[in-house]
């Protein structure tokens, strides 16, 4: 008799575990150097192998800072590698640092690799942005200082780790606001939570995500809500319209004012009680990699790893 | 006057060689062969401003941003979207007309949105200001206080800031609606409508953040679109009743949509 285990067949395994018999498997194939212990690139490779997603020439992945060969003391992920973060993480031991959001400002991750714009240059379609960050700029100069000296490695792991379904991004954040028993369905984004009104579960969103200045809502305050959905990151309008009418709160990390803030408050106009909330996208995809960090342990054994909150960067004026 | 010779009229006026590409500055709803029997000019077309207009028998709206929750109001994924049938039927109805002015308005001297906006957030001397940022100084205060000066004067109740609340800062970089500047060495404090948070073309947030780290008086405050250049839409219609003298224009503003 076959052990159980290769008796399941593969579409009865979820997702998660499949990862980790991918990553099993990995550890097979890529022996990591015992002497001096596995390097960026030997816990990268590991990690891509182990999710398995193709890397698309768009995906923003990659080393953004540090020596790739550098031997890994222990590991921090990140929502965003901001400047505190990496001293945290720094002053925990942490040398590879796993980032969900850029370092540098921007999807470009530091300056243009052509020559800078010229000085105070706008030259742009209306509404688009033409700002690029100067290689001389003061404050990517001390970032990268900081990370040189303590010869940490950033890597920014966005899309293989979107890829991974079973939506951790939404799961954990739903385990962070003491929702995840309410999950409707396998790998969607509804949850059924304690009746409530918008504003009580707002309240709640609040403590429990422990957020200061970011968040904002539309709809009726005195709404019931039982049922939310949750969304990390930023919400396009397409899902928005899809979607909206599966629950009584839309609870998404950022959405672009000017059309599902304002699809949101057209709703509300009509008479509809449903609501939409935003939390801030840093914070809606903070938890998501504190599952990163719980997920990197299985892949990973030679060296600890743990995550660092970026929290809720945003106060409000008084 | 139909809504169709209204926009000649503003395109005669505007200053600027129209683009007849622009996706946004178009005709969104209604009839434009239509008689205006009163302009209303908003930041925001929403569901509950078109109401007001139309009670207040303005039946053409002048709108800054989208009609229908997209940038482009592309709306063929909207066609059984019971929001959709019921704000077009709402439009159609009570003839009225849809046009957006956008593109046009940052290319205008001044551009509005920009005068409006700094008007509002009391700097002064942005009478001339176009869509480019310039660095505009007020006198030294702490971010905290601007901040605060700033919820007085905008009435914002969900704008949202970050860095340190001690910070001196007096030069000030403002951009309107979307077109949050990015930070630079000229200035303390940047003021803009949106930004998307993170991986965008300029991360604001994560680099007020970082140079609060490193002890730098930097600071952002984000007032949201609406009340970003919501005040410049007033200014519009102020200069439409240089050109246009026998229908009522008004400025119907859009709420802020939050709570929080």
């Amino acid at each position: 008799m076959l052990p159980a285990t290769v008796m399941v067949k593969k579409s009865d395994l979820s997702r998660r575990d499949f990862s980790m018999v991918a990553g099993a498997v990995a550890t097979t194939c890529i022996p990591l150097r015992a002497a001096t212990g596995p390097t960026a690139q030997d816990i990268v490779s590991r990690i891509q192998t182990s999710l398995g997603a193709e890397k698309s020439s768009t995906s923003p992945d990659g080393f953004k800072a540090g020596d790739p060969n550098t031997p890994v003391k222990s590991i921090a992920t990140t929502a965003m590698a901001t400047l505190d973060v990496l001293k945290r993480a720094a002053a925990a031991g942490s040398n590879l640092i796993i980032t969900y959001e850029p370092t540098f400002f921007g999807r470009q991750d530091g300056p243009a690799p052509t020559a800078s714009a010229p000085a105070g240059s706008t030259a742009r379609a209306p509404g688009r942005s033409p700002f690029r960050l100067s290689p001389d700029d003061p404050v990517y100069q001390a970032k990268k200082q900081f990370i040189e000296k303590n010869g940490l490695i950033v890597y920014r792991l966005r899309d293989a780790w979107q890829s991974r379904k079973g939506d951790d991004m939404t799961s954990a954040l739903a385990e962070s606001l003491g929702w995840a028993k309410g999950r409707v369905k396998p790998d969607d984004v509804l949850y059924d939570i304690p009746a409530a009104t918008a504003e009580d579960t707002v309240a709640l969103i609040r403590s429990r995500l422990k957020l200061r200045g970011g968040l904002r809502a539309v709809g009726d305050r005195k709404a019931t809500v039982r049922r939310v959905l949750l969304y990390a990151g930023f919400m396009t309008p397409a899902v928005m319209w899809q979607r909206y009418e599966e629950a009584d709160l839309t609870i998404a990390g950022e959405v672009r004012e000017w059309e599902n803030t304002h699809y949101a408050a057209d709703i509300y106009t009509v008479g509809e009680k449903r609501g939409l909330v935003t939390i801030g996208r840093v914070v809606s995809e903070d938890p998501g990699m504190r599952a990163c960090a719980t997920w990197l342990k299985t892949v990973v054994e030679e060296v600890p790893a743990h995550w660092i909150t970026v929290g809720d960067l945003y106060w409000r004026a008084i | 006057m139909t809504a169709r010779e209204v926009v000649d009229l503003i395109k005669k006026n505007v200053g600027v060689p129209w683009n007849e590409q622009s996706y946004r500055d178009t005709f969104k709803l209604g009839n434009p062969d239509s008689t205006v029997k009163g302009i209303a000019t908003t930041v925001m077309v929403t569901f509950d401003m078109l109401k007001r207009a139309n009670q207040a028998g303005l039946n053409m709206v002048i709108s800054h941003e989208d009609t229908f929750w997209n940038d482009r109001d592309e709306t063929k994924d909207l066609t059984s979207n019971p929001l959709y049938k019921m704000k077009t039927e709402y439009v159609l109805t009570n003839d009225m007309i849809i046009w957006r002015i956008h593109d046009h308005m940052h290319a205008m001297h001044p551009d509005f949105t920009v005068v409006g906006s700094l008007r509002s957030v009391g700097i002064k001397g942005g009478e001339d200001a176009v869509m480019r940022p310039r660095v505009f100084t007020i006198p030294e205060t702490t971010l905290g206080e601007f901040a605060s000066q700033v919820k007085r004067l905008t009435g914002s109740r969900a704008f949202r800031c970050v860095g340190d609340l001690e910070a001196k800062v007096s030069r000030i970089l403002l951009g309107p609606g979307y077109a949050t500047p990015a930070m630079t060495g000229d200035a303390d404090v940047v003021i803009g409508g949106e930004q998307q948070e993170a991986d965008g073309a300029f991360d604001d947030v994560e680099y007020v953040s970082d140079a609060t780290s490193l002890g730098m008086p930097k600071g952002l405050i984000m007032l949201g679109h609406v009340i970003s250049e919501q005040p410049g839409m007033e200014d519009l219609a102020k200069w439409m009743t240089t050109f246009i003298k026998d229908i009522p224009i008004k400025y119907v503003p859009a709420e802020e949509p939050y709570w929080t």
